[in-house]
């Protein structure tokens, strides 16, 4: 049996309504927006970035922008795993410098072995009196990471003569100071110290049987400190009070070479971190005890993005407005995806 | 426990010569002041890292300021002059003061920095007066907690010769230069002391903090003059 008989349709159909049209700057007045739908709570990226703040914050202000002929960011991070480590690696610009318009003055890199697992990695603190000192900085860290991945590369473990890493960053430094001035030979070493001194720690971290065996150099008072048992400790290096009890950051710094620059080799045990770092890091934190020493022992426990480690690094607290930089390694149990 | 590193600090010391003679050029050194005060006003991250005193000097000492945090310090109490010059009185004030205060500044959980004096005198210490055994004990390092780095500025007829003894290196003694307007010579050392101020306060975060002492215009490093 057919169907009924339906109304015919419409001689001219009702055009469906427009669909959303996309936006075309040249078209503004024929741009016609959907209806809205409906959004998430609303998440301000101004507010979930904003530095942490410890006791009083830094006063809030737009950052200017650096001065110098070469391109500086404000801010590096790096991040990565090895079988059996993982490293995050974060350098800030001081809120002083932020301020003053001048380019960060510290920096950091790192490097992998891949034959001895064997990972390198330095900071530098580029002293502010210097002309060029983010130079300084950033060629210490590359020469002393240089050289210590050809020593490991040539002898398949850790790094086998430290005074011939501080050798390379002391002639390095030189020869660039050398180009700077428009010679054909080097520097000389006070000239070199005009122009780009900084500070270096530098380290190797080797898995061996017995665990992971670190060896770390330093010139200066960037400093090594260690967070276990969640207590954040500091190892070796640092600014040291005087005997009146006066804080001095008087440093002697590269090129000049220490006759005993500061060595220090250990095992880094399974659950612990180990943090190396510039003043800017290490005046804040002091002891350890403090509310910043509290912060960093309870946020890196564990590894964390290498954004949120910048973010870390970049916390707000008054009178703590120098160039931060820092390290951290956190020991793996063997094999890639392995729990520490 | 208080925590130990709340933050940095460096004391900064004004010892002004508040005697007779220094009537026609006090209002200079008040208005000097006063443009520190702003200055540092719009330095904010300087300023926080500092604390102010003013003390005034003559027969004894008044306490103008003492350890005032700049940004929120009301207008400065005005120098003004009384009495003689009694170089011993200022430095035996500070041989107890300053330790006191890096003991204070200490037990609020702060480092300290080593304190600076800026030194403003126009004439000679009282006549006969043994000044320097005080000025010996207040820098001797082994002696005195904190002993000052101290700079000295001689205005109007200042002997060459004590402003550099009061100094605490060469470099750090300054003499007006004869024939200069002294009024606007001091307000130069006002605007010097401002850079010296806000340069010492940032260079403690740097790795090489030093008290940075720019010679303002008109003065002469007074062992030039010597």
């Amino acid at each position: 049996m057919p169907p009924p008989p339906r109304p015919a349709p419409d001689l001219y159909p009702t055009p469906p309504p427009p669909e959303p049209s996309v936006y075309d700057w040249q078209h503004d007045e024929g741009f016609r927006p959907g209806p809205a739908q409906p959004q998430p709570a609303e998440v301000r990226l101004g507010d979930q970035w904003a530095p942490i703040v410890v006791d009083t914050p830094v006063q809030q202000f737009d950052p200017r922008p650096p001065t110098g002929l070469s391109y500086r960011p404000d801010t590096i991070c790096d991040g990565w795993s090895t079988d059996m480590l993982d490293l995050r690696l974060a350098s800030v610009r001081g809120y002083q410098h932020r301020y003053d318009g001048r380019p960060r003055e510290d920096d950091a890199a790192a490097a992998w072995d891949r034959d001895s697992g064997t990972v390198l990695f330095a900071v530098a603190d580029g002293v502010s009196d210097a002309r060029q000192p983010h130079i300084g900085s950033q060629l210490a860290c590359r020469t002393a990471v240089d050289e210590m991945s050809a020593q490991v590369r040539a002898g398949h473990c850790g790094v086998t003569d430290w005074t011939k890493v501080l050798s390379m960053v002391h002639w390095q430094l030189r020869a660039q100071a050398g180009r700077l001035l428009g010679r054909p030979q080097e520097a000389e070493v006070e000239e070199t110290a005009d122009l780009l001194a900084t500070t270096l720690v530098a380290g190797a971290a080797t898995p061996t049987a017995e665990g992971v065996a670190v060896g770390l150099l330093w010139v200066g008072d960037s400093g090594i400190w260690q967070i276990k048992h969640d207590h954040l400790y500091p190892m070796k290096g640092g600014k040291q009070a005087g005997a009146d009890g006066l804080v001095s950051s008087a440093v002697r710094p590269l090129p000049y070479v220490p006759a005993e620059p500061g060595r220090f080799d250990f095992v880094l045990e399974p659950g612990t971190t180990l943090l190396v770092g510039t003043d800017g890091f290490g005046d804040p934190v002091g002891d350890g005890r403090g509310p910043v020493g509290r912060l960093f022992a309870t946020r890196l426990r564990e590894p964390v993005p290498p954004l949120g480690f910048a973010h870390l690094l970049d916390f707000s607290r008054e009178t703590f407005d120098d160039d931060r930089t820092l390290v951290a390694l956190w020991p793996r149990t063997p094999g890639m995806g392995g729990r520490r | 426990m208080m925590e130990s590193n709340r933050g940095h600090l460096l004391p900064i010391y004004v010892l002004a010569d508040e005697s007779g003679s220094m009537s026609a050029n006090i209002d200079d050194l008040n208005d000097g002041l006063r443009s520190l005060h702003q200055a540092l006003l719009g330095e904010p991250m300087a300023a926080a890292k500092v604390r102010f005193s003013v003390l005034g000097f003559s027969d004894d000492v008044v306490e103008r300021v003492r350890l005032v945090d700049l940004r929120s310090a009301g207008e400065f109490p005005r120098l003004t002059t009384r009495g003689m010059t009694s170089y011993r009185a200022a430095f035996e004030d500070l041989i107890t003061r300053i330790p006191a205060d890096v003991g204070s500044l200490k037990a609020e959980g702060y480092q300290v920095h080593r304190p600076a004096v800026f030194f403003f005198s126009d004439g000679l210490p009282n006549r006969g007066e043994d000044w320097q055994d005080a000025h010996r004990r207040l820098t001797d390092r082994s002696v005195t907690l904190g002993a000052p780095n101290i700079i000295a500025c001689g205005i109007v007829e200042a002997d060459a010769q004590t402003i550099n003894a009061v100094a605490t290196q060469p470099e750090f003694g300054f003499i007006v230069n004869e024939g200069v307007d002294v009024g606007a010579a001091i307000a130069k050392f006002c605007a010097s002391l401002t850079k010296s101020v806000i340069a010492s306060g940032r260079s403690l975060a740097s790795s090489s903090p030093q008290l940075v002492v720019d010679k303002p215009e008109g003065f002469t490093v007074a062992i030039d003059v010597i």
